[in-house]
């Protein structure tokens, strides 16, 4: 693998990440780390619209017409997002997930990291690497989610996937930890972790 | 190519949406069957967790199959009334009310242009002697349902749980997600006399000295969630009230026995009886 694409792949997991460094889609980042599980369906859910969102707009760029590109885009995130949503309604085992999430896999479609992405870079490169910078920046986010979502889960209510942890051992669980302002907290001392170890993204 | 040609915009736009569209539309209708019977399972989870089976996350956690087996065990009797009371038929093996059907029979409950009949209510007896009965309104962004159960002096409610489309997560969608809400109705009664059949107040509901709630048709709304606080209220007052006739017509006689000076439950007292 070429060093490009090598870039492409990792530059959004950590040192242009999605939420920490571009600070996009955080909104969604709030509301759905209250559980693992939760978030990792959001997560797998943005990789997939991503991913395949960069791939089809990629593969039509040359024939979009440049007035009406962003309505074409949206066209295509928004087909991606029903389909996901449908898809995940139809299993037993998403459906109860999926009445969890229930309006923010709709709003997938207003997750900046998507239209950004594809507006930066899948209209202007070929449609695999594309593919990769999608589904890269939807993990970059998703690793965020899941990170977030573990602290949240496991101090707000002492368990990681539905399954006990730290309430065998008398822990009281945390009910402010449930509550979106503590990922905000969290989110910021994730930024902050990030901005000690990578110098460069330090204001002068 | 000049792709900002007037024609060629108008025709890609188009075609675009067109093949969209006929995506979607297959994709929705292939999977309509498994969508649907999820939903039946889901809301039978519902009505087994207002009869206090179970709580929700127990109940839905058995899986589909074993949700609808339960639900086959447990119920007595399914059966369909008007708003006099009166039993207009008997609901078919598994049959259940969904959203959608909640949704119409709440137009023909409040009448307006929406009706579209007289209404139809559902009443659900389970074996271990709770009746469940739906409720449906509007909530802050939008429908808001759920199932309640009585005991069988059919005033006391034995429990409750309530779903919704839309409502603010944290805020309005504690109505389903946060169970101390839900436990605050079990043992409240309903009073069926009254047009407010049960409220949902603002600033807490009246405590007796101990600083429990009192038995009454009363409990405390939910901070920061006054518009879908107000609509289940309205939800429950709108649909309780619909069942109001049928819960007193048979609600279990409760006469003073003039003989031995003791309340006999479900029993009619003969001696009491003025014959005019």
């Amino acid at each position: 693998m070429d060093a490009k694409l090598k870039e492409t792949i990792l530059n959004p997991i950590f040192k242009g990440n999605p939420i920490t460094v571009l600070v996009l889609g955080i909104c969604s980042s709030l509301a759905v780390t209250v559980t693992l599980k939760g978030a990792l369906v959001m997560a797998l859910s943005v990789i997939v619209v991503c991913g395949i969102s960069s791939l089809i707009l990629s593969l039509l760029r040359n024939t979009i017409p440049g007035r009406v590109r962003i309505i074409v885009q949206l066209v295509v995130v928004a087909m991606m997002v029903i389909l996901v949503d449908q898809v995940l309604k139809s299993f037993e085992a998403t459906y109860a997930i999926d009445k969890q999430l229930s309006v923010y896999i709709g709003l997938i479609i207003t997750n900046c990291i998507v239209m950004g992405r594809i507006e930066a870079f899948a209209l202007g490169n070929k449609p695999w690497p594309s593919f990769l910078d999608g589904v890269a920046n939807g993990a970059g986010y998703g690793l965020i989610l899941i990170i977030v979502a573990f602290f949240r889960e496991l101090l707000g209510s002492g368990t990681l996937f539905g399954i006990d942890i730290l309430n065998r051992f008398g822990y009281v669980p945390n009910n402010l930890v449930i509550l979106p302002p503590f990922a905000l907290i969290l989110l910021g001392c994730i930024v902050w972790v990030q901005r000690s170890i990578q110098k460069d993204l330090q204001e002068k | 190519m000049n792709t900002n040609n007037n024609v060629y915009t108008v025709i890609y736009t188009t075609v675009i949406v067109v093949i969209v569209a006929a995506l979607l539309a297959f994709v929705s209708q292939s999977l309509k069957a498994k969508q649907e019977a999820n939903e039946k399972a889901d809301t039978i989870s519902q009505m087994l967790t207002s009869a206090q089976y179970g709580t929700k996350a127990e109940i839905s956690g058995l899986g589909n199959a074993a949700v609808l087996e339960k639900y086959a065990q447990e119920i007595d009797k399914a059966f369909v009334i008007d708003l006099e009371g009166n039993v207009l038929r008997d609901l078919d093996e598994m049959e259940v009310y969904s959203p959608k059907q909640l949704k119409r029979q709440n137009y023909n409950i409040k009448g307006g242009p929406n009706k579209t009949g007289e209404p139809e209510l559902p009443v659900f007896l389970f074996k271990n002697g709770r009746t469940v009965v739906p409720i449906y309104g509007a909530g802050l962004w939008g429908p808001i349902w759920g199932y309640m159960s009585f005991d069988t002096d059919l005033k006391t409610i034995g429990g409750a749980y309530f779903d919704h489309e839309s409502e603010t997560a944290g805020l309005g969608a504690k109505i389903k997600d946060d169970p101390s809400f839900q436990q605050e109705f079990v043992g409240e009664v309903a009073d069926f006399s009254s047009k407010n059949v049960f409220e949902i107040v603002k600033g807490g509901a009246p405590k007796d000295a101990e600083g429990k709630s009192v038995v009454d048709n009363k409990i405390d709304a939910i901070s920061g969630a006054t518009m879908t606080s107000q609509g289940l209220d309205a939800a429950i007052d709108t649909w309780l009230g619909a069942y109001a006739k049928y819960f007193m017509g048979n609600a279990p006689k409760k006469q003073h026995c003039g003989k031995c000076g003791h309340h006999h439950e479900g029993e009619e007292v003969e001696s009491n009886e003025v014959e005019e």
